[in-house]
């Protein structure tokens, strides 16, 4: 009943929300933004975003070899990078950030022991010279670019990527991160409340 | 053949020979202009001393008028003199100077090709004129001679043609800029709608930097109604900086979602179906589920060591469970398994 009573002013309120932005949307833009401006916002995307993650998160308690079982902090990773895997597929690859969070995993599984360390440094050697000199001589000239660099850092594999692009990216990337963010929130409600009701029946 | 004394600075700079060149075609050119209008045409008297210098400073501003309105080229008198010194085969030698220069003065053989059309249009003006040409042409070499060692020994007069010069060059960039944005306009046209008003950049380099723009401001546009808060402030920096902070911080809040997603999952494995039936349900039918699934859980870890079987009894659980639920929500966990069973 709790979960209802969470999940129904969520449904109420995005529904309303997404009404509203595509009347607004609908005027101004093409049907395809229209398409991307709600596309994360439906209660629909959430719960199939949601069943993804529970087979995910099944999977880490499956095979607790993947991750350390007892240690919280590395499970706490482990869901972490599921969550974000389950969220690049439910935006089914057709955004940078979705391929780019669905091949690391991959690079990361055949470079893991030895290069795992060279891709981290490599990614913060790969920033241009420019701007590390810049940050030496303490110059607040292209504030804009760090700006964008620190954005291209954020977004998963678009860091070298051109602003426009990178702001395109990033327009799909925080729908879906608040999508993410509403979704997980909901289920550890409900695993909370479960866990107190089972807690309580036993 | 007496050499020209133009040759003799061919060695040096290409460009003073250009410039030397140029004179003496447009020297020669006010002489054939002279001489051919002398009869015909009643212009305004020009003071023919001398040195002819001042009356080719009087007609080439004059000839440069005429030709602004009509959008064809300017240099006339150049163009009489082409035509002239390709006629007569013996110029061939100082005809070649041009062309040697013509890396730094590439409208020569442009030139040439409008000295061949205003010939003929010349010829068309005044016909009777036309056999005169080159019988005056032997007389220009002559005088040609005499102009270049008066051009050697007038050096503020071969400035004054400089200057000239100039400002015939200035004024054909003026039409060729005009034709340039009439040009730019109609070849934006089919790929951008953009009208250059007067005073903006017509550049082509201005038009794309103007268009980049314009995309990477649509998009800010967006991105600031995404990120709450981020309509009010003015200035990509700041936006940045918001929308920044803003994934920053939801990124923030995944994480410590996740936290507290494992430390409750340790506890219980999987009730989590039930629950997820209890959501996409109504209100009135949330508990009877809630109350049949957690007694069907004993069943699942037994055999649910094997993904397969897992599938299987969850499809089932689902099939018999959720007859009252949204049907829609059925068929999507069934596909995400099967997505997910060929990870």
């Amino acid at each position: 009943m709790a979960s209802s009573l969470i999940s129904n002013p969520v449904e109420n309120s995005d529904r309303s929300r997404e009404s509203k932005k595509k009347k607004k949307k609908i005027q101004n833009q093409n049907q395809n933004q229209n398409q991307k401006q709600t596309r994360w916002k439906t209660k629909f995307e959430q719960q199939i975003y949601s069943s993804k993650l529970l087979d995910a998160l099944r999977h880490v308690h499956r095979n607790p070899s993947s991750a350390a079982s007892s240690d919280t902090p590395l499970r706490g990773r482990a869901v972490r990078e599921a969550a974000d895997r389950a969220l690049a597929v439910a935006a089914k690859g057709r955004t940078r950030w979705s391929r780019a969070i669905l091949t690391n995993r991959l690079k990361l599984r055949f470079k893991k022991h030895k290069k795992q360390r060279v891709t981290v440094t490599g990614n913060s050697r790969s920033k241009k010279p420019g701007v590390s000199i810049l940050r030496l001589k303490g110059k607040k000239l292209p504030a804009l670019q760090r700006r964008v660099r620190v954005l291209g850092r954020l977004v998963p594999g678009c860091r070298e990527l051109s602003f426009p692009v990178l702001l395109e990216e990033a327009t799909d990337y925080i729908p879906a991160l608040e999508m993410q963010v509403r979704a997980m929130t909901a289920l550890a409600e409900l695993l909370t409340s479960a866990d107190a009701g089972s807690g309580a029946a036993c | 053949m007496e050499r020209i004394p133009g040759s003799g600075v061919r060695s040096g700079n290409c460009r003073d020979n250009k410039q030397e060149i140029s004179v003496e075609i447009f020297q020669i050119g006010e002489e054939i202009r002279r001489l051919m209008t002398e009869n015909l045409l009643q212009e305004a008297p020009r003071p023919e001393t001398g040195s002819s210098f001042t009356a080719l400073l009087g007609l080439p501003e004059n000839q440069a008028m005429e030709l602004l309105n009509s959008p064809e080229s300017y240099d006339s008198p150049a163009i009489l003199t082409a035509d002239i010194w390709r006629e007569r085969g013996k110029d061939q030698k100082t005809l070649s100077y041009p062309f040697n220069c013509s890396p730094t003065f590439p409208s020569n053989a442009a030139l040439v090709e409008r000295a061949a059309r205003f010939s003929i249009f010349a010829a068309a003006q005044n016909s009777p004129q036309t056999s005169s040409v080159p019988s005056n042409s032997s007389e220009n070499s002559l005088k040609l001679k005499n102009e270049t060692t008066d051009s050697e020994s007038n050096p503020t007069i071969l400035n004054k043609n400089q200057i000239s010069l100039k400002r015939k060059e200035r004024q054909k960039k003026g039409l060729a800029k005009k034709s340039k944005n009439m040009g730019d306009e109609s070849s934006k046209l089919p790929y951008v709608h953009v009208r250059a008003r007067r005073g903006h950049a017509t550049d082509s380099h201005s038009l794309a930097e103007r268009a980049r723009r314009e995309k990477i401001n649509a998009r800010m546009k967006l991105l600031q109604e995404l990120v709450p808060g981020c309509s009010k402030i003015s200035g990509t920096a700041l936006v940045l900086d918001e929308i920044i902070n803003h994934v920053q911080s939801l990124q923030r809040e995944v994480e410590f979602l996740s936290m507290r997603l494992a430390a409750v999952n340790s506890r219980i494995d999987f009730n989590l179906d039930s629950l997820l039936a209890a959501e996409s349900g109504s209100l009135t039918d949330g508990n009877f589920p809630g109350m049949v699934m957690p007694s069907m859980w004993p069943d699942v870890p037994v055999n649910g060591t094997r993904r397969q079987q897992h599938h299987n009894q969850h499809q089932q659980l689902w099939h018999v469970d959720v007859g009252r639920d949204n049907h829609n929500f059925i068929s999507q966990p069934n596909s995400l398994f099967s997505y997910d069973s060929t990870n």
